[in-house]
C-alpha cells in the first residue's frame, strides 16, 4: 500500500537536478516568504466553583493532557518541616484515595498506560495526567480524587520519607547537584528560598501535616486546569464539571512568601576533592512584570545564553577551550528574578575561569553594546518565540502561566514588540542597575587546589559546609 | 515546463495519501525517497505549529574508531560547528595558509608531548608559543561560530548534535519558512567543513570528559561496566575515548574520517513539521543532490565472543553504593530483542513494576532498580542492562541478589495475560506520545532508519510486541539472563 506510491514518486522526480552542483549563495542573503505568528489562543472558561479552566483542541494524536497548577510550593514548608510540599505531593499521588487505595490507583494507571506525575516547585505545583482519549472518563476519576480527597496512606508516607531522605544522602554523589543547591542556600539567605530538606526536617514530617497542606492549598479557586489534545471545548467543560464542578472545599492560602532580598557580594567556598571547580557568580535581576525585563532578556541572552556566539561561551569555551559547560542564565519570577553566569572548569583554572567571568559582566557595565550584537539578539529571540507554541499542551500552559503569574493579559501578544523595542543604551544602564559586583554572590565548589588559588587571588573567601 | 509538469504530479500523488487520524497509522504519512547519490529522506507534514525539525543521521559513531584513536567521532561532530570554506570564512585562500601552519606546528607539538618525560621541554614551550601567535593571527582570517549565529539568529531550536557508538547526529527545529538556511548549512557542512580551532576544541571535549566521567562516579561506573562486559567488539570503549587517546586526536585521523563516513549514501535524514513535501525535496535536491555518493569500506568490526563466566569489577569512589549488571543479548530486528523490550517493562516500568513493588517498597533494599534494552548501542549485539542503588544500610549485594530473584521468577513463572496486556498498552501509548512532537517523530524515524535500514521497524514495533507470548519471556529469561553470561559492576565506597 505504502511501496508503490514511493516507487512511483522516485521516478517522477528524479530529474537533471541530482547532477549539478549548484553556486552556494551566501546564508545570511537567503529569501525567506513571511511567517505571520500570533501566539494561538486556548480558550478560557470560569466554572461555578471558581476553577479557571483553559481548553486547546488538537487532533493529531488520540492523546489528552489535563494539568492542574495548584498556587503553593515549597516556599510555604513550615521552618522545620522542609520537605513538606514535595514529600505531599509524592504522597498524593502514591498515597491512594477516599475509595481507591493507592496502589489500586498504579494498578489502573498502569494498566491503561496512564501517566500521572504531581510535582512541587518553589512557588507552584503541578499535576500532570497524560491518557489516551478512550480513557478519559477513568482517568478523570482517578485525577479529580487525588485532588480533592487524597487519603495520604501511612505506608506511603513512609515511603517517600526514606526514599528523600536516600536521595538527600546521594546528592554529593553529583557535584552539580550539589553545587547549585548549596549556591542557593547561600543566594537566598533568610528566606524560604534558601531552605532545603535535610534528613532531620524530613524525619520531622507527619500525615497530619500532609492533610494540613492539602486542606490549605487544594480549593477550587486556587487552581487552574488546561485540557489539551483530542477533545473539543464542549466535551472538555462538561468532563471536568462532571468530575470537578461540584467540588467544594474551604481551603484559605493567605501567606505570601517573603521576596528574597539583595546581599553584599561575597565569594562563598564549598569544597570538594573533584577534579573540576563548578562556578556560578548570581545578582537579583528584574521580575517578569518589570519593564527591565526586557532589555535584562536581551543582555543575558548576550552574555551567555545565546548559544556559541554568546560572549561567556565564545571567550572561556571557544577561545581558551577552558569548559564544556559554560554560558548565563537568567531566572524570570513574576516578583524577582536571578541572573547568573556560570562555568565548569578544570581546578586549575578556577581563578581565571572567576576573573574572566567577572569581566564579561563588567564589560557589559562599562562598554556600551554594538548594535549589531544587540540585533542579533533582538532577531534570535523573537524568532524563535514561535517554539514556546508548539504543542496544544505548551499553548494552554504558556497562557495559564500569564494568568497565574498576574501578567497582563496581553503579556505574550506583546512580547516580541517590546523585545524588538529594547535599544543599547538600555542594555548598559540595566547592567549597571543589575550587575553591581559589590552585590554579586558568587559561588564555588572546588578542590583545596581551587580553594588556594581563589582566596589566594581574590581573599576574603568564606568557607561553606555542605549541610543535608 | 517538464520539470513543473512532474512536480505536479508529485504533488498530487501527495494529496491521495490517506490522512488517517489514528497515529498507530503514522508509517502511511511517511513519504520516504532516496536520492541518486544515495541521500535518505523521510518526511511527514503536519501543521499545529508552523515549524520544522530536522534530524540529520550519519551512519558512524564510536564503534567505527580505531583503537588509539578513540574519542574521534566525537570530536569531529564538534569540529563541524566550526564552519565551512563559504561560511565563516573571511578569505578561505589566505585562511588556508594558517590552518595548514597550525596543523604542522600541532602535529610536531604532539610529537614532542607524546615522549613523555623525554619530551625536549624547551621545544615543547618553543612550539607552543609559535603555535599560539598562528592561532591569534587565524582569528583574523575567520568568523568564529558561523553556523550556530545563522542557526540561532533564525529562530533555531534545539540547535544540537550527539554522537554516539553507532551513529552521529546533527538535529535543529526551525520556523517553517527557513528549510533552505538548513540545506544550505547542512550540505555544506557535509562537504566543505573547516576544521578550525582543533587543538582548542580537543581541550574542550577533555573538559567534557572530566565533567561527564571523572567527576561523576556514577559516570565512572558506567564506563567501566561497558569495558568490562565487552572484551573484543568496539562496545567497550567509550563515546568520548580515553584520556590518553584524546589528549593526542590527530588532525589529519580526523579528517580522513569525517571523508570516510559522511557521505550521502551513508545518511538518513528526517524532515517532520509545517511542510509542503515537493518543495521540501525539492530544496534538499538542490542542495544534497550534488553530493557525490563514495564507496562506503565495510571495514569489518570484531565480534564479541561469547561470554563464558560471570565478569565482576570494583570501583572504587568517594560515593554511595550504586550497581550496574548487564546480560549480552541479540540487537534488533531479532524477536529475542522485542522480548527484551517487554521484559524491560515487566521489570521496571512504572510502580507496578516488578523491580519497584518488590525492592523498593516491599523489601524496601532499593533507592531505585531500572532496567535498560539494547545498551550501549543498537547496531549491533548489545546488553540488557540493569541499575541499581541500594537504600542505606542496605547492601549492593542484598539489592543484587533480589534482582536474582526476580530474573529467576521470570525463568520459573508464567507472567499472567494481564501483566503481559498492561505492558503492551504502555509500550503502545509510549510510542504514540512520542508521536506528539515534531522533534520526537524526526529523532525516532531517522534512528531506526539509520540503524535497521528501515524506519518501518519503529512503526511496525508495536504489531511484533503484541505477538510475544508468555512462553516467549520464559524462553529468553532462560536463555540469557543466565550467570555465565553477565557482567557485574559495582561502585564501593573508598574509607
Amino acid at each position: 500500500m505504502f511501496l508503490l506510491p514511493v516507487y512511483i514518486l522516485y521516478s517522477a522526480i528524479a530529474y537533471a537536478a541530482e547532477g549539478a552542483q549548484v553556486p552556494l549563495q551566501k546564508p545570511d542573503s537567503l529569501k525567506y516568504h513571511p511567517i505571520h505568528f500570533a501566539p494561538p489562543r486556548a480558550e478560557r472558561v470560569l466554572l461555578d466553583n471558581g476553577i479557571i479552566l483553559y481548553i486547546f483542541e488538537d487532533n493529531e494524536v488520540p492523546l489528552l493532557d489535563i494539568s492542574a497548577v495548584i498556587r503553593t510550593g515549597s516556599n510555604y514548608d513550615p521552618t522545620g518541616k522542609e520537605g513538606l510540599a514535595e514529600i505531599a505531593g509524592t504522597v498524593m499521588r502514591t498515597g491512594g484515595t477516599n475509595s481507591l487505595t493507592g496502589d489500586a490507583v498504579d494498578e489502573a494507571l498502569d494498566f491503561f498506560a496512564g501517566s500521572l506525575h504531581v510535582s512541587m516547585n518553589r512557588d507552584s505545583g503541578l499535576l500532570n495526567l497524560s491518557i489516551l482519549k478512550k480513557d478519559l472518563d477513568e482517568g478523570l476519576n482517578i485525577f479529580s480524587q487525588i485532588i480533592t480527597k487524597p487519603a495520604f496512606e501511612e505506608n506511603k508516607l513512609k515511603l517517600a520519607k526514606n526514599l528523600l531522605i536516600e536521595e538527600l544522602r546521594r546528592i554529593a554523589d553529583d557535584p552539580k547537584k550539589l553545587a547549585f543547591r548549596e549556591f542557593k542556600r547561600v543566594l537566598y539567605q533568610n528566606n524560604p528560598a534558601g531552605r532545603f530538606p535535610s534528613t532531620l526536617s524530613v524525619e520531622n514530617i507527619e500525615r497530619d501535616d500532609l492533610v494540613e497542606f492539602h486542606r490549605t492549598f487544594f480549593y477550587p479557586e486556587n487552581i487552574i486546569i488546561s485540557v489539551t489534545g483530542d477533545i473539543s471545548k464542549r466535551e472538555a467543560i462538561a468532563k471536568i464539571k462532571q468530575y470537578l464542578g461540584s467540588w467544594v472545599a474551604s481551603g484559605k492560602n493567605n501567606v505570601i512568601p517573603p521576596i528574597p532580598v539583595k546581599q553584599k557580594g561575597r565569594i562563598y567556598f564549598l569544597s570538594k576533592n573533584t577534579p573540576q571547580s563548578i562556578i556560578i557568580c548570581a545578582n537579583f535581576a528584574p521580575s517578569k512584570k518589570e519593564p527591565d525585563a526586557y532589555p535584562f532578556e536581551v543582555l543575558d541572552f548576550i552574555l551567555g545564553s545565546g548559544g556559541f556566539k554568546s560572549r561567556i561561551f565564545q571567550e572561556i569555551r571557544n577561545s581558551r577551550g577552558l569548559a564544556y559547560s559554560t554560558g548565563s542564565f537568567y531566572t524570570k519570577r513574576s516578583d524577582y528574578g536571578v541572573f547568573g553566569a556560570y562555568a565548569i572548569t578544570e581546578s586549575d583554572s578556577t581563578a581565571k575561569v572567576l576573573s574572566l567571568l567577572r569581566s564579561i559582566v563588567e564589560d557589559a557595565r562599562m562598554k556600551s553594546i554594538d548594535k549589531k550584537e544587540l540585533e542579533w539578539a533582538i532577531k534570535s529571540i523573537n524568532n524563535n518565540f514561535i517554539f514556546s507554541f508548539q504543542s496544544a499542551d505548551q499553548i494552554a500552559h504558556q497562557q495559564l502561566m500569564v494568568e497565574y503569574d498576574k501578567l497582563p493579559p496581553d503579556y505574550l501578544a506583546t512580547y516580541r514588540d517590546k523585545i524588538a523595542k529594547v535599544q543599547p543604551e538600555e542594555l548598559k544602564r540595566a547592567a549597571m542597575k543589575y550587575l553591581s559586583p559589590d552585590e554579586t554572590v558568587t559561588f564555588i565548589l572546588g578542590n583545596e587546589s581551587a580553594y588556594n588559588q581563589v582566596s589566594t587571588r581574590f581573599g576574603n573567601v568564606s568557607r561553606i559546609e555542605d549541610q543535608r | 515546463m517538464r520539470i513543473l509538469m512532474r512536480i505536479f504530479a508529485f504533488v498530487l500523488l501527495i494529496i491521495s495519501f490517506p490522512s488517517l487520524g489514528f497515529s498507530y497509522e503514522i508509517g502511511n504519512r511517511v513519504l520516504s525517497y532516496t536520492l541518486k547519490n544515495g541521500l535518505k529522506i523521510l518526511m511527514v507534514e503536519r501543521h499545529l505549529s508552523p515549524t520544522v525539525s530536522f534530524y540529520i543521521r550519519h551512519r558512524v559513531g564510536a564503534v567505527d574508531e580505531i583503537d588509539g584513536r578513540t574519542g574521534t567521532a566525537h570530536l569531529l561532530e564538534h569540529m563541524l560547528f566550526k564552519g565551512t570554506k563559504t561560511i565563516g570564512a573571511k578569505n578561505y585562500h589566505e585562511e588556508e595558509k594558517f590552518l595548514k601552519l597550525i596543523a604542522e606546528t600541532g602535529k610536531q607539538l604532539d610529537l614532542e608531548k607524546m615522549q613523555g618525560k623525554n619530551a625536549n621541554k624547551s621545544r615543547v614551550q618553543s612550539l607552543s608559543e609559535r603555535m599560539e601567535v598562528l592561532q591569534k593571527k587565524h582569528k583574523k582570517w575567520f568568523v568564529e561560530n558561523e553556523i550556530d549565529r545563522l542557526y540561532v539568529e533564525n529562530g533555531g531550536d534545539n540547535v544540537n548534535a550527539s554522537t554516539g557508538q553507532d551513529l552521529t547526529t546533527y538535529h535543529v527545529s526551525l520556523p517553517s519558512n527557513k528549510i533552505e538556511l538548513w540545506a544550505r548549512i547542512e550540505a555544506d557542512r557535509m562537504t566543505g567543513p573547516v576544521f578550525r580551532e582543533f587543538y582548542s576544541e580537543r581541550n574542550v571535549v577533555m573538559e567534557e570528559r572530566k565533567q561527564r566521567v571523572e567527576s561523576e562516579p556514577e559516570g565512572q561506573l558506567y564506563e567501566q561496566f561497558l569495558a568490562t562486559a565487552f572484551i573484543a567488539h568496539p562496545y567497550r570503549r567509550p563515546v568520548l575515548g580515553w584520556p590518553s587517546d584524546m589528549r593526542f586526536l590527530s588532525l589529519e585521523y580526523t579528517e580522513v574520517f569525517f571523508k570516510k563516513y559522511h557521505a550521502p549514501n551513508n545518511t538518513v535524514i528526517a524532515v517532520v513539521g509545517d511542510i509542503d513535501p515537493a518543495n521540501a525535496l525539492m530544496i534538499i535536491k538542490k542542495y544534497f543532490g550534488a553530493i557525490p555518493s563514495r564507496h562506503l569500506d565495510p571495514s569489518p568490526i570484531t565480534e564479541e565472543p561469547p561470554q563464558k563466566g560471570e565478569r565482576r569489577v570494583d570501583i572504587v569512589a568517594d560515593a554511595n553504593p550504586q550497581m550496574i549488571i548487564g546480560y549480552h543479548k541479540p540487537a534488533l530486528p531479532d524477536f529475542d530483542d522485542y522480548v527484551f523490550d517487554v521484559i524491560e517493562c515487566i521489570l521496571s516500568k512504572g510502580r507496578t513494576s516488578r523491580f519497584y513493588r518488590v525492592l523498593v517498597e516491599e523489601k524496601a533494599l532499593a533507592e531505585s532498580v531500572h532496567a535498560a534494552n539494547g545498551l550501549p548501542g543498537a547496531k549491533y549485539n548489545n546488553l540488557f542492562a540493569i541499575f541499581a542503588k541500594p537504600r542505606h544500610p542496605h547492601t549492593s549485594a542484598e539489592v543484587e541478589s533480589a534482582i536474582y530473584d526476580e530474573i529467576e521468577k521470570l525463568k520459573t513463572k508464567t507472567v499472567s495475560e494481564r501483566e503481559l496486556q498492561k505492558v503492551k498498552n504502555q509500550i503502545k501509548a509510549d510510542f504514540i506520545r512520542s508521536l506528539n512532537s515534531n522533534l520526537g517523530l524526526a529523532n525516532l524515524l531517522s534512528y531506526f532508519e539509520a540503524v535497521t535500514g528501515s524506519y518501518q521497524y519503529i512503526t511496525d514495533h508495536i504489531k511484533v510486541i503484541e505477538r510475544v507470548k508468555s512462553e516467549d519471556i520464559m524462553r529468553v529469561a532462560n536463555k540469557y539472563l543466565a550467570p555465565d553470561n553477565r557482567t557485574v559492576a559495582k561502585l564501593v565506597y573508598k574509607n
